[in-house]
This record gives structure tokens, C-alpha cells and sequence, in this order.
């Protein structure tokens, strides 16, 4: 379904309020040659969703500040954006299939960020 | 005592002695009076018979004294036989009996001259003697008459005697078999008797032993005081009884129901007082066996509640009425099913009770519901049947634990896990972080394993301050001197100046991280890397915040002084970028490391809390 995004858009939104976690995320793409945006909340999330259409990666922490957390996210984008990949990391139980949005990954915390590249390469838009 | 008379000394019983004297006189006249009884009283013959037999008895005397004196003495030998007849048959036949012999003597003398007739002097003769022998009839039947009488007085007081001796003997099994003591004390209180049962259940082997001893000294103590005051009632003529305790002959300690009366005579006085002692040990002791149940159960802090077989409730104890909000409650309108949410209602009616019946036992978790606020109790509930003395099951029984603490410490405990496995994946993320980062930016593995082993122990320092606090906050100070102490001796290397103040446990990982990374820095190129440079870390609250729009401010310095000149490093590696990066997003604020040629600087400046925990101040 290449119709949305043009093929080798490497885009990506890490939201995560852990700066040190964060870091490390948007290091690890930028290194591979990944734009990396960044956000610490929900909300910031969601301006930088609106401003760069061109995002195709989301992976957000649950646990966050703020009035929406990464679930209530992940549903947000999975509307908004519908194409977009998809990935939800938490440090307690994974939640319930039905509440998780559709074609969204669970990472539990700690997880290995090149699984998580290499989930993206094989993706179809990739 | 008179010589006539001899005493028996019937015993009946201990100390009960009953006296009866007879006459001689009465024995020796008992063979004759034997005899006579059966022919005056007890056969008295018909009255043909009576008169029939005196007729023939006078015509036979006639007929022997005619065979024997003729016309002689006709008079002769009559007179006894009327008197036997008068004696025998009574009164009315010996008057026949003296008119036939007055006629009998009267035809003998119509034999003797003046033949046919007779004389005046024969007249008078025969009057006489029909009046003598009258008379004498008169006496006899006076006489018969007496012996009547005496013979049934004697019978009456035979019949008496035999009454009196069958009550005796009843009162004196009644006194044996009763298992009371009986005593019969006098007036002083001195023992004068003792019933037999009486002496077995005071285990007397020998009551003379004990005979005439003062009753109250049996007792001691209070018992003896008891003892005392019922005897001083009886003595004024009062009943009164009292319990207590008091040891048999052989010394056992039994309880006693005692009751002392005075034993009063016919006309109302009294000389004797009567004391009755029960043994109520074995009732004394299952009331206070049963006494000691009770309050186990009303004490008790589980519910304990028992119901009828068709479910209505007839116990419970206070636990189980505080537990479901029942005080004061009328129980009798309450069923088992009352005390159930109507979803567990039909498990209790379908499968507890049901299994109550079938195994004599369930026990398990169940769900009560307040009466008041019907809230719901978990419990842990043991049910089982409720037997009556016969062992026939009259309903049913519940131990039942509130289970509310325990649930709570449940769930407690599963939330402390879940935040425990969360917080130790959030270090181990931590942990990935800071890996991935130092190789990332490592030279060499071997400074890098030497870089990454140096972040994990300050890592651990900062784990360490948390953990204090319950992960819930950090002392600024101790973080900062703990995560420092392995670079330099705090307080004359390193300086810490700053006032009390308490860190957001999000913060601390990340500033103690940083302050490591100063450190090292320091000893490697910095003020403590030669013997005479020192380190500043000083931090300050400014502003008071109570205004709007002016926040209060937390402000924190490291400054290094008298290190050897200082030079921007050519290369920012994982140190420097996150003592900056990281900072400025935890804390919000602004981070910068300023490398003076005389020492490093480093400014960290944010909002009050976005840092600390901000205490209500006074």
C-alpha cells in the first residue's frame, strides 16, 4: 500500500517522557540514517503528527504525563493516520489485544531496537 | 424409767432412735386375750345361734345337776354356766339364759314340797336368784365389754405400731439413698447425725468420729462465714441457704448447695436444726466448662453465628454482628440467606449447604454483604452442622474470617509486584540506554567496559537513594554525596553547599548519572585530577513562589577550581551530552557546561517543581 507514503520515507516519531530512553531511540535512527522527531507527551506528539505528514514510524511509551497516554495515542494516530506503523512500549503488562489499535506491536521494556528496525524494513510500505 | 417397763432402742437409722414400752400385764394376758378374741369379737354368732346354743347350754346343766343332786340345790351349777354364756354370747343370752335357769330351777322345785306349787320362800328363792344371776350377767357383759375395748385399742395401737414402723423404715431408705448429706445438728451446731448417703458423698468412713464436732468448722474461708450466718437464722428460727466450697473427709474439694432450717416440733418449737448439703460439683463445673465456650465464641473476633435447619438465624456473636452491621438487631426475622448478595445466594443454597449436608463440612471463600451500607466482606467462611445433645443435627454453624485485610494485602502485594517488575524493566531500559550510549560513543572496548561499569555503580548510588525513600523521593544532599563519594573525599575535595530539599524520584536517576559523569570528567581532566584542585556543588531555592507568575527557582552549580587549565573537548561524547540533554528535558529547565580556562562550569537552572517535592511551608 505504497500509495500514501513514498517508498523509502524513513520518518519516525519517538515519544517517551525518559530523556535517557529517548536518547537512545532517536540515536540509534539517526544513526541509520532515520529523521527522527521527538516528543516528552502526547500532546507534543500530536502537534508534530499534524506539522510532518510525512512520519511513518510512531512508537510511544504508555506511561506518560499528561492527559493522554501512549495507548490513547496510539488509537489517535491509528485514526488519523492509518497507514502509519505502529509500535506501543510499556514496562507493565501488556494490554489486551482489544486494547491495543489494529496493527500495532507491543514492545515490553526493555526491547531490542534493531527486532524493532527490522520489523520496520519488512513492513510492506518499507 | 419404771421397773415395769423396758426400753426398745429401735435403730432405724444413724441417730435416729424411736422408743416403745409395753406392760407386762399386756403380755401375759396376750394368750388368753388371743383366744377369746376369736370368740367374742371376731366370731360373734348369729342370733338363733346365740340363743339356740344358751338353751341347750342351760338344759344340759339341768339335765347333769338333775343326774347328779335331784331335787337338791336346784340352783346349783347354773350360775357359772350363764356367766361362761354371758361371756361368750353376750348380755341379751345370758338374761335367757338366767330366765331358763330361774325356770329350770322352778320346775325342780315344783318337785319338792308342797308338791305343784311353790312356797313363798321358794318364790323368794328363785327371785333372788334370778336377780343375783341377772346381776352378774350385768357384770360379766360390763366385763366383755372392757375386754372388747381393750382388744381393739391394742389392735388400734398394734395397727400403729405397724404404721409407725413402715414410716421409719421408708424415712430411713429415703435418708440412705438420697444422695444429699443430711445432718441434723443442735442448737450449737454440734453434729448429732448424718444421712448414709449423706456420710459416702462426704467420704465419712466413721461418723462417730466426726459426731458432736461443730458443723461450721467443716468450712473455711467464706464457706465458713456462710456456715456461720445460716446457722444464727436457723437458731432464730429462719431457713437459709448458701453455696460453696468445701472439702470432703478425704479432702475433696467439691461445691455444695447447702440449706439449714430448724426442725420444728408439733407445737412449733424447735431443738434441732436440719442442714441439707447437695454436691453440685459436676453442675458447677459443665456450667463453668459451658461458661468458658461462651465467651469464647463471644469473643471471639471471627463471626461465629449458628441457624436453624430452616435457615433462621438464633446466634451470632458480636464479631459477626459488628462485621455485617447488625447491632442491636432482632435476629429471629433473619435467614442465612440475608447475610448473601443475591448472586452468591444461590452457590450458599446450592452447593455450601448442600455440601454441608453431604460431608459435614465446607469450608471456602465466600461474600458477605453489610446490612447497612451493603458493601460487600470477603470472607473466608467454614460452615458445618449444628448437633443437640442426642447428636441430631439442628442447623447449622459458621466460623467465618473477615478476609477484607487480607484481600487488601492481596492486592497489595500484586500491585507492589506489578510496580516492582515495572520499576526493574524501567532500569533495565535505563540500563539499555546507557550500554547502547557508551559503546556508541566509545574509543576502545576497553574504556568503554571501564566507562559503562563507572555508570552502573552510579546508577546503583542513585537506586540506592530512592530505594530509602520508597522510590518516592531523593534528598538532594545525599544524592549528591553519595554519587560523588568514590571521586573525592566530600567536605575538602569536594564541597557541597545547598539547602535541605527533596528531589522528584524521576530526576534522581538522571542527576546522579550526571554529576557522575561531572566527576569523572573532573578527575580525568578536571580540578580533581591533580592534588590540589577542588569542586563547588552548591545549589539554592530562589524566590518564594507564592506570587503569581513568578515561580520559585532551583538553581544548581558545579564549579571546579585550581585543575589544571581547561581546554573544550574536540569531541562531546555520551558524558557531556547528557549531563545537557538529559537535564534540560527531566528538569525542564535550562543545563549548559561552560569550560573556563581557570574551571569547568556547570549551570543548571529550573522551575522549583519540576525538580523537588515542594513541602507546604509553615
Amino acid at each position: 500500500m505504497g500509495q500514501s507514503t513514498p517508498i523509502g520515507t524513513k520518518t519516525i516519531l519517538v515519544v517517551e517522557d525518559e530523556a535517557l530512553l529517548r536518547f537512545d531511540v532517536i540515536d540509534f535512527f539517526e544513526d541509520r540514517g532515520w529523521r527522527v522527531y521527538e516528543a516528552e507527551n502526547a500532546e507534543q506528539a500530536i502537534a508534530l503528527l499534524d506539522r510532518h505528514g510525512e512520519i511513518r514510524v510512531v512508537l510511544t511509551d504508555v506511561q506518560m504525563p499528561g492527559a493522554m497516554d501512549g495507548l490513547k495515542l496510539a488509537h489517535y494516530v491509528r485514526d488519523r493516520f492509518p497507514p502509519t506503523l505502529l509500535f506501543v512500549v510499556s514496562g507493565q503488562a501488556p494490554p489486551s489485544a482489544t486494547a491495543l489499535p489494529a496493527r500495532a506491536t507491543f514492545l515490553p521494556k526493555p526491547f531490542d531496537l534493531n527486532r524493532v528496525l527490522r520489523q520496520i524494513e519488512r513492513s510492506p510500505v518499507g | 424409767m419404771g421397773a415395769d417397763t423396758r426400753d426398745t432402742c429401735v435403730r432405724t437409722g444413724p441417730g435416729s432412735a424411736f422408743l416403745v414400752s409395753r406392760t407386762r400385764e399386756d403380755t401375759r394376758l396376750r394368750s388368753l386375750l388371743d383366744r377369746l378374741r376369736t370368740a367374742l369379737v371376731a366370731r360373734r354368732p348369729s342370733f338363733p345361734v346365740r340363743y339356740g346354743v344358751a338353751t341347750l347350754a342351760v338344759g344340759a346343766i339341768a339335765l347333769l345337776r338333775w343326774a347328779l343332786f335331784a331335787e337338791f340345790a336346784p340352783w346349783f351349777l347354773f350360775t357359772p354356766g350363764v356367766v361362761v354364756v354371758a361371756l361368750l354370747l353376750g348380755g341379751g343370752a345370758g338374761l335367757w339364759a338366767t330366765g331358763l335357769a330361774t325356770a329350770c330351777a322352778g320346775i325342780v322345785l315344783l318337785a319338792v314340797p308342797p308338791l305343784g306349787a311353790l312356797s313363798l320362800i321358794q318364790v323368794v328363792a328363785s327371785t333372788i336368784f334370778a336377780a343375783t344371776t341377772a346381776g352378774l350377767v350385768g357384770v360379766v357383759v360390763a366385763l366383755r365389754h372392757a375386754l372388747i375395748e381393750a382388744e381393739a385399742s391394742r389392735a388400734a395401737l398394734a395397727r400403729s405400731a405397724a404404721a409407725a414402723e413402715e414410716r421409719e423404715a421408708f424415712v430411713t431408705s429415703v435418708l440412705a439413698s438420697s444422695t444429699d448429706c443430711i445432718k441434723v445438728l443442735d442448737l450449737d451446731g454440734r453434729l448429732t447425725f448424718m444421712s448414709e448417703g449423706g456420710q459416702q458423698v462426704m467420704e465419712v468412713s466413721d461418723f462417730n468420729a466426726i459426731r458432736g464436732c461443730p458443723w461450721p468448722d467443716f468450712w473455711t474461708g467464706q464457706g465458713h462465714q456462710e456456715a456461720v450466718a445460716a446457722l444464727t437464722e436457723a437458731r432464730a428460727g429462719r431457713a437459709r441457704s448458701f453455696v460453696g466450697r468445701a472439702c470432703t473427709m478425704r479432702g475433696t474439694s467439691k461445691w455444695w448447695h447447702v440449706a439449714v432450717s430448724p426442725i420444728r416440733n408439733p407445737d412449733g418449737t424447735f431443738d434441732r436444726i436440719l442442714s441439707v448439703s447437695r454436691d453440685i460439683t459436676a453442675l458447677r463445673e459443665s456450667e463453668e466448662e459451658r461458661d468458658r465456650f461462651v465467651r469464647l465464641a463471644e469473643t471471639s473476633t471471627d463471626f461465629i453465628g449458628m441457624a436453624q435447619t430452616d435457615g433462621r438465624i438464633f446466634y451470632l456473636n458480636d464479631a459477626a454482628r459488628r462485621m455485617v452491621g447488625l447491632d442491636g438487631t432482632d435476629l429471629t426475622a433473619l435467614t442465612i440467606a440475608d447475610f448473601f448478595p443475591p448472586e452468591q445466594v444461590a452457590t450458599v443454597a446450592g452447593e455450601v449447604l448442600p455440601a454441608v449436608d453431604r460431608d459435614g463440612h465446607w469450608s471456602g471463600e465466600l461474600t458477605l454483604r453489610h446490612f447497612r451500607t451493603g458493601a460487600l466482606i470477603p470472607v473466608l467462611s467454614s460452615l458445618f452442622p449444628v448437633t443437640d445433645s442426642e447428636g441430631a443435627i439442628v442447623g447449622t454453624g459458621t466460623v467465618t474470617r473477615d478476609f477484607r485485610a487480607r484481600k487488601a494485602a492481596e492486592e497489595e502485594l500484586r500491585l507492589l509486584n506489578g510496580e516492582l517488575a515495572h520499576r526493574l524493566k524501567n532500569v533495565l531500559a535505563v540500563v539499555q540506554s546507557v550500554t547502547r550510549q557508551t559503546l556508541r560513543n566509545a574509543s576502545d572496548l576497553g574504556r568503554a567496559s571501564e566507562d559503562l561499569s563507572a555508570r552502573l555503580v552510579a546508577l546503583g548510588t542513585a537506586t540506592d537513594v530512592l530505594t530509602n525513600a520508597s522510590w518516592r523521593s531523593a534528598d538532594l544532599r545525599e544524592l549528591t554525596a553519595r554519587s560523588l563519594a568514590p571521586h573525592g573525599e566530600i567536605g575538602t575535595r569536594i564541597r557541597l553547599d545547598g539547602p535541605d530539599l527533596t528531589l522528584q524520584p524521576q530526576v534522581a536517576v538522571a542527576l546522579a548519572l550526571a554529576l557522575h559523569e561531572l566527576a569523572t570528567n573532573a578527575a580525568k581532566y578536571g580540578s580533581l585530577s591533580n592534588d590540589a584542585g577542588r569542586v563547588e556543588v552548591s545549589w539554592q531555592v530562589q524566590g518564594e513562589g507564592n506570587g503569581e507568575g513568578a515561580e520559585a527557582r532551583f538553581r544548581l552549580e558545579w564549579r571546579e577550581q585550581g585543575g589544571p587549565p581547561v581546554a573544550p573537548p574536540t569531541r562531546r561524547g555520551f558524558g557531556s551530552t547528557l549531563i545537557e540533554r538529559s537535564l534540560r528535558s527531566y528538569f525542564g529547565g535550562t543545563a549548559g557546561i561552560d569550560y573556563r580556562p581557570d574551571g569547568l562550569v556547570f549551570v543548571m537552572d529550573a522551575r522549583l517543581s519540576d525538580a523537588a517535592l515542594v513541602r507546604d511551608e509553615a
